[in-house]
């Protein structure tokens, strides 16, 4: 299992926590603060789950564009520079949603924050549960792909 | 006795909080980036674990900021 794969079954596992956490903290805050306290539940969790979904989308995209190489410098230049604009723009989002009437602050806030630390707890998990590899070595072929002629 | 005003702030100090929440992430991002960069020239084979932990050092490393931008939320007036 790659690193890549890793990633990608972050993403899928945190999709679904996104999606619980709409319906779990839209009901919370349709219950204390009516349909802005939905709304603000609702683009709370799944702001949260996108920009930090990036971070995931970034590395594999890096790992695709140099080949596994991290000493690539276009390795850092995708992971780190996804990482500036994604916070330049998650800026620009809380500003403009501050003065949004229809949508309860207090509820995006915990919104957010429950999906951070819920998709943290994902991300531990997937990567503790996994098997990687202590070494990246090319193997040699196995005998079956080897181009030597069978022995027995 | 009349009141002297020395020092004035209008507007909203809660702005001052992403400059604060924007330091700590940002060193924080700089050492593991730094450090996974100096453990792979020493051990090029082992980058495939140093690229998983990288990853969770930076994510770890981003909750900070996302939490400490979006108490922008919150702590206004």
């Amino acid at each position: 299992m790659n690193l890549s794969a890793l990633l990608k079954r972050t993403l899928v596992l945190g999709a679904a926590l996104a999606v619980a956490i709409v319906v779990i903290g839209g009901i919370i805050g349709f219950t204390v603060a009516g349909a802005p306290g939905f709304v603000g539940a609702a683009i709370g969790a799944v702001v949260a789950a996108v920009f930090l979904g990036l971070t995931a989308v970034s590395i594999i995209l890096a790992v695709r564009a140099t080949g596994g190489d991290m000493l690539k410098p276009a390795f850092f230049g995708i992971v780190l520079g996804g990482w500036m604009v994604k916070f330049v723009a998650f800026l620009v989002l809380v500003l403009t949603l501050r003065s949004a009437d229809w949508l309860n602050p207090v509820a995006f806030f915990f919104a957010v924050v429950a999906a951070v630390i819920g998709s943290l707890a994902i991300d531990v998990y997937v990567f503790a549960t996994s098997r990687m590899p202590y070494v990246d070595a090319k193997l040699p072929p196995s005998s079956a792909e080897s181009d030597l002629p069978p022995t027995a | 006795m009349d009141t002297t005003v020395v020092a004035e702030l209008t507007g909203n100090i809660a702005t001052v909080g992403y400059g604060l929440a924007a330091i700590g992430p940002a060193i924080g991002v700089g050492i593991v980036v730094g450090k996974t960069i100096e453990s792979v020239a020493r051990q090029p084979e082992l980058q495939g674990r140093l690229q998983t932990l990288m990853f969770l050092g930076i994510a770890f490393t981003e909750a900070l900021a996302f939490i400490g931008i979006a108490t922008y939320f919150i702590f206004t007036n």
